[in-house]
């Protein structure tokens, strides 16, 4: 056993979503700290993944004892203005089927929160709403 | 002055009697130790008087389930289904990592509460009663 991964968990979630993204129809995404020049009056999605909080488990010293690891995963979709949510929430739904309650490779996700819309999207000039859920891995030491 | 933390205790435990072997996923660990009273007050006397009677331990370890077999933790979550039990299983429970401070005895697993809650892990509380000499390694 050892300490988690943190590129591991990340690559697992990431992943996750660009295979499906990679999917037709192709929406392009990107990652935290990827820059992104997005097409105009097209579709595209944003993924950030964070690590939260970090807790006891189990009794035991640095060997033999376990720890919770916590994060979020926050999913900004962009969709083209002035035409309705519908092409949105296809993504959002796209999304949210993805990752809601699955467990994948030692990553529990929770059911996720959204899509919700965005009132000032950011890049403006989009339709964008936001997914989010948490997730729990566990740090076998 | 040193204080300790939850999380360095752990437990051992053998249904066997002899070598013990480290629970895993263990949460928590609890023991009441209890001594009788016997009431030895003079007739006439203005005070009660009390003298110290038998000593005897209870109490609990929380577990979280990991689906593990063909061990010592399987054993100790399963134990109380056993149906022929002298109370000979050997209980540790550690206070500290370094495995010196400690609370030994023999005894018996009187009950097993196993649970599942929606977004929670699984825990399973096992109960527990001495069974003759709790040594206090402490």
């Amino acid at each position: 056993m050892a300490a988690v991964n943190l590129n591991t968990i990340r690559s697992t979630i990431e992943g996750r979503l660009a295979t499906e993204l990679a999917l037709s129809p192709v929406i392009p995404v990107a990652f935290h700290n990827q820059p992104l020049t997005p097409t105009p009056n097209s579709s595209f999605v944003q993924c950030l993944v964070s690590f939260g909080n970090n807790n006891f488990l189990t009794m035991g010293g640095t060997t033999g004892s376990s720890n919770s690891v916590i994060g979020v995963i926050v999913m900004n979709v962009f969709t083209p203005k002035g035409v309705g949510p519908g092409a949105n929430l296809t993504i959002g739904k796209r999304i949210r089927d993805l990752y809601n309650r699955q467990v994948v490779s030692g990553v529990h996700f929770d059911p996720p929160t959204g899509p919700e819309v965005v009132a000032s999207p950011a890049p403006e000039g989009y339709f964008q709403t936001q997914v989010r859920l948490t997730f729990e891995t566990f740090e076998d030491l | 002055m040193a204080f300790f933390r939850g999380q360095q205790g752990s437990v051992k435990f053998d249904d066997g009697g002899s070598t013990t072997v480290a629970i895993a996923s263990t949460r928590s660990w609890s023991l009441t130790v209890e001594k009788e009273t016997l009431d030895t007050t003079a007739l006439g006397a203005t005070y009660r008087a009390n003298v110290g009677g038998l000593i005897s331990g209870s109490g609990t370890c929380e577990v979280f389930y990991t689906a593990t077999s063909s061990d010592e933790t399987n054993v100790f979550i399963e134990r109380v289904n056993t149906a022929t039990d002298q109370g000979g299983a050997l209980f540790e429970l550690f206070l500290d990592t370094s495995g010196t401070k400690k609370i030994s005895f023999t005894g018996t697993v009187t009950s097993s509460e196993y649970s599942a809650t929606v977004g929670e892990i699984e825990v399973i509380t096992v109960s527990f009663v001495t069974n003759g000499t709790i040594t206090l390694d402490i």
